[in-house]
Formats: structure tokens, C-alpha cells, sequence
């Protein structure tokens, strides 16, 4: 792993008109910086409406900063207004958004392929790969199936592959597990540790579960409540390849927990 | 329910329509209301001639002209005008006003300016489809989920791709609604067009029937009418349910704009 460092937040803020129009506009986010070296696995935990989602989407450039600057290879990459916004960066920084997006009048495999095929980049090998992908995620047999007959967990496999396929060098997750039940949840968490060790992505994971941060990550950043900024980092020097279902048991483990959740308020 | 059950159910209901008629006209006299097998009969002698055809043909070029005139611009615009905030709240009062406005009432400026010929007509129907289909449309359009839209530009599509990919499927239901309500109109706003003034059509036969006192006549060219607009209604769920092959079941999308005639 080099020690540059891929995406760059410095300073970063963003507030949002308030409901009324009279009183002065919130501060969701204030002042929060941090970086992200290529390869690394970062996961950010936060309490419910802290501003992670906001987070992301300034990162992804769906959602243009109030304040601060986003570098991406040293570049920056936002102008403090909306006009300029890029989304997805040139399909550099992937994005599994919080909730579903699957297209729902396609297919799981079209799904699957829609990055590609937008991108003009759909040919043989593209077919392999999401192929290859369909088949890591436990997806094979359900290539016709439209979302609504999929389970909640193969739709959120579905969405992953769907961002992995075309291989973006950054990928923001948000709370892509919260909703599935705990057995369905380690399932996927495993997968997409596998999936990332054998490609090494920039993954910047968002949580509010300490263990899942914990389990997944190589680093975790504590949000504050808002106006959210960073609290806490802590390194996870948890050996991979992770015995997921036994995370728990890691020696690490306790001590990192409750420095977490101490600082998670 | 079963499919039989629904046939048989759909079955009374008929026989009661009929036994109906037929006691409505026993009651009114059948000089003004024909009973249903003289009807039938006129109908069948209309289409041994062949003269029926003729007529519902004119009917049907008129109406289906129409529709593609108004129903292509109708739905096309929205798209267009997602692009172009601006010229949408130029155009919003106009569309608005023209959709409120009693398409009937421009039936004789369209004959002065179009003649009595089949223009006139198409024009009639074009004005009642485009606008009910653009309101639709427009619905639909709006409806479209914005997280959607945020993941297709992420994953890098296009504005071309994300219209007819993204937002046209999942309009596909409203666009849908729009062309249900508007069949009916497109041949009813024919029909009232050659009742007008017209020397061919299904308007033109109920309007000679009725000055010839012929009502069985007007009764057979009432009921030629009602079954093209079933078969038409018939097609365009036929073709949704084929573009809507995706969806769990087959529910339809809630009406946004009706009427305008
Ligand atoms: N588009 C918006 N307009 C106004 N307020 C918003 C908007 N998006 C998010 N917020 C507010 O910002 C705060 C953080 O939201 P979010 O980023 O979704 O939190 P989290 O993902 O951490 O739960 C919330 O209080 C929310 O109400
Ligand atoms: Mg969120």
C-alpha cells in the first residue's frame, strides 16, 4: 500500500436551508477533515443523522459542499457550488447508495451490466466479469429475475456487484447491510472482504454498528453528532485474512469496541 | 376469483343490459328506442354491405391520425422540457389554459380553417389527445424517483441514456394512463366531428339515421362505435402489459388527467 493518499476531505461543510426559510440555514457538517490512502478499507460510524449520507454524496459529487474541499489524486475536485458537480466522478468513486436503487423493470444480470453497457465498455470480458461476480455473491441461477422477486439481501449483492463491476478506484458504501438480519449480514460482509482482498478497492464504509466498523475496516473514524465532524480515528490492527464470525474473539477486539463506543455518543 | 366466474359475472351483467334495453324500449315505443335484435340486424345488414366499414374506417383513420398527432408531441414534450426549466414555466400557463379549454368549442373553427374533409377531424382529435397525454406524461416524468436519476448519472449515463433507460420505464404506467383515457376520446372527438359536418364516418351515419328517422340505424352505428373503443382500449392494455411485464402485478397507475373534451 503506497502512503499517498487517494481522496483528500479537508475542511468540509455543508448546510442546509432550513425548513422555514427565516432562521439561518443548519449546519449538518462542519470543519471535517480526514484522508484515504489507495487500497485502504475505511469504515465511518456515526449516530442516525449525523450527516453520513450528506457525507458521501459530497464525496460521490451528488451534493455540491458548503464549505471546505475534496482532492481526489491531489486534485480538487468540487467549487463550493452545485453548478460544476460531477457525479461519480467520471465512474472513478462508486457509490452503493443507502437504499435500493436497482432499476426494477430489469432483469438482475441487466442490472448488473446497465454500468457497462452506459459506459459503451459492455462486450465479452465485461460479461465474464459480471458473470464471474454473480457467481462470488451467491447470484447464479437469478440472472432473470427481476429485483421485486429477489430477497432484501440479493438486492443489496446485487447493487455491490453492480458498483464492483465496473471497477471504479473508489467505492462509498452507506449502511449497505443495516437492514438484513444478522446471518445474511456476515454472509455479505464476507463476500465483500473477499471481493476487496482480491481486488483491493478504496472502500469507505459507512456503519452504525461499532463491531461491523470493527470486523470490516482498516481504519474507523468516529463522526460527532452535527454539526458532525471527526471525533475519534483508531487503527484496526486486526490480522486478514478476518474470521468474521468470530470477530468477537479477536484479542483486539474489546479494547477497540469500547473506545469506540465511548466515543460514539 | 376464477377466470370462469369472471366470464359468467361479466355474462349477467349483459344479459341484464339487454333485458334492460328491451324493456326500455317495449316502454318508450320502439319508434325511439329500437329493441336489441332489430339493431343487431340493422348492424349485420350495415356489414353485409359493407357500408359500416367504410364509415367506421373513415372513423378510425380520423381518431388513429389523431392520436399519433397529438399522443407523440404529448409524450415527447415532457422530456423535453425536463431539460429546459426555463421554457417549461413559459409554456405551463398555455398548456394549462389549452388543456382547460373545451376542445368541442374549436370543432367549428377547425372545420372553417381544415374544410370538412378528414383534416378537420384529425385536428379535432389531435387537440383533445395532446394535451391529456402531456399531463400524463408530465406526472409520470415527475414521479421518477430522484435516487435513480443520482445512480444512473454515477455510473456514468448520459442524459440520452437516462431519458429513454431510466425515465421512460418508469413513466411507462403514467404514459400508459394517458393513452387509456385518450382512446376514447380520440373516436368520440371523430365521431362529434363528423356529426358536425361530414359526408363519410360513423358520426356522419348516426347523424343521417337520426334525419331519417331511421333509429335503428343510429342505434347500429351507437353500438359499432362502443365496440371500437373496447377493442382499442383493448390494444393499448395489450401493449402496457407488455411493456409492463416487469412489474409484480398488474396494477395501474392512477389517473392524473382526464377528461378535456
Ligand atoms: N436535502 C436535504 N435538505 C435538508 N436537510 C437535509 C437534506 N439531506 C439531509 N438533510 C439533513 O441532514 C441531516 C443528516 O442527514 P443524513 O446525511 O441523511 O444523515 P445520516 O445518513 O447520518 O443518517 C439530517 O438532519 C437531515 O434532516
Ligand atoms: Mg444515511
Amino acid at each position: 500500500m503506497s502512503e499517498v493518499s487517494l481522496l483528500e476531505v479537508a475542511g468540509l461543510g455543508k448546510r442546509f436551508p432550513s425548513r422555514d426559510g427565516r432562521s439561518d440555514a443548519r449546519w449538518v457538517i462542519q470543519n471535517l477533515s480526514f484522508s484515504v490512502r489507495d487500497g485502504e478499507f475505511v469504515t465511518v460510524i456515526g449516530p442516525s443523522g449525523s450527516g453520513k449520507s450528506t457525507l458521501l454524496n459530497m464525496i460521490a459529487q451528488t451534493d455540491a459542499p458548503s464549505a471546505g474541499t475534496i482532492s481526489f489524486k491531489g486534485a480538487p475536485v468540487s467549487n463550493g457550488d452545485g453548478a460544476g458537480l460531477r457525479p461519480g466522478l467520471d465512474c472513478q468513486i462508486g457509490y452503493v447508495f443507502q437504499d435500493d436503487t436497482l432499476l426494477p423493470w430489469r432483469t438482475t444480470i441487466d442490472n448488473v451490466l446497465f454500468p457497462l453497457e452506459a459506459q459503451g465498455r459492455l462486450d465479452a470480458h465485461g460479461r465474464e466479469r459480471a458473470a464471474a461476480l454473480m457467481d462470488a455473491v451467491g447470484l447464479t441461477g437469478f440472472e432473470r429475475y427481476y429485483p421485486h422477486e429477489l430477497s432484501g439481501g440479493m438486492r443489496k449483492r446485487a447493487a455491490l456487484i453492480r458498483t464492483l463491476v465496473y471497477d471504479p478506484p473508489i467505492i462509498l458504501m452507506d449502511e449497505p447491510f443495516g437492514a438484513l438480519d444478522a446471518q445474511t449480514r456476515v454472509q455479505l460482509q464476507e463476500d465483500l472482504l473477499r471481493l476487496w482482498e482480491a481486488g483491493r478497492k478504496t472502500i469507505i464504509f459507512i456503519t452504525h454498528d461499532i463491531a461491523e466498523a470493527i470486523a470490516l475496516g482498516d481504519r474507523a473514524l468516529v463522526l460527532s453528532r452535527a454539526p458532525t465532524h471527526i471525533i475519534g480515528e483508531h487503527h484496526i490492527d486486526i490480522p486478514r485474512p478476518r474470521n468474521l464470525r468470530d470477530i468477537y474473539a479477536a484479542p483486539q477486539f474489546a479494547s477497540l469496541y469500547e473506545a469506540i463506543r465511548a466515543q460514539v455518543q | 376469483m376464477t377466470r370462469w366466474q369472471s366470464i359468467i359475472d361479466k355474462a349477467l351483467v349483459i344479459a341484464a343490459v339487454l333485458a334492460l334495453w328491451q324493456w326500455g324500449s317495449m316502454t318508450a315505443g320502439a319508434y325511439w328506442v329500437p329493441a336489441p335484435w332489430p339493431v343487431v340486424l340493422a348492424l349485420w345488414d350495415m356489414m353485409r354491405t359493407g357500408e359500416i366499414f367504410r364509415h367506421a374506417g373513415y372513423t378510425l383513420q380520423a381518431s388513429l391520425w389523431g392520436f399519433l398527432l397529438g399522443g407523440i408531441p404529448g409524450m415527447a414534450l415532457p422530456f423535453v422540457l425536463r431539460r429546459l426549466p426555463r421554457l417549461e414555466a413559459i409554456l405551463d400557463p398555455f398548456l394549462v389554459g389549452g388543456y382547460g379549454l373545451p376542445k368541442l368549442a374549436l370543432a367549428p373553427l377547425f372545420i372553417l380553417w381544415f374544410g370538412i374533409g378528414i383534416e378537420s377531424k384529425i385536428a379535432l382529435v389531435t387537440s383533445v389527445v395532446f394535451f391529456l397525454v402531456y399531463f400524463n406524461t408530465a406526472a409520470g416524468v415527475r414521479a421518477i424517483d430522484p435516487r435513480l436519476l443520482l445512480m444512473s448519472r454515477v455510473i456514468g449515463a448520459g442524459e440520452l441514456r437516462i431519458a429513454t433507460q431510466v425515465i421512460w420505464p418508469s413513466a411507462v404506467p403514467f404514459i400508459f394512463a394517458g393513452f387509456r383515457v385518450s382512446t376514447p376520446y380520440a373516436i368520440g372527438g371523430a365521431v362529434i366531428a363528423e356529426l358536425i359536418s361530414s359526408n363519410r364516418g360513423l358520426g356522419y351515419l348516426v347523424q343521417l339515421g337520426a334525419m331519417n328517422f331511421k333509429t335503428s340505424q343510429v342505434f347500429a352505428a351507437i353500438l359499432a362505435i362502443t365496440l371500437i373503443v373496447i377493442g382499442a382500449n383493448a390494444v393499448v392494455n395489450g401493449i402496457e402489459r407488455r411493456l409492463l411485464r416487469w412489474r409484480p402485478s398488474s396494477k395501474t397507475a392512477g389517473t392524473t388527467a382526464s377528461g378535456g373534451m
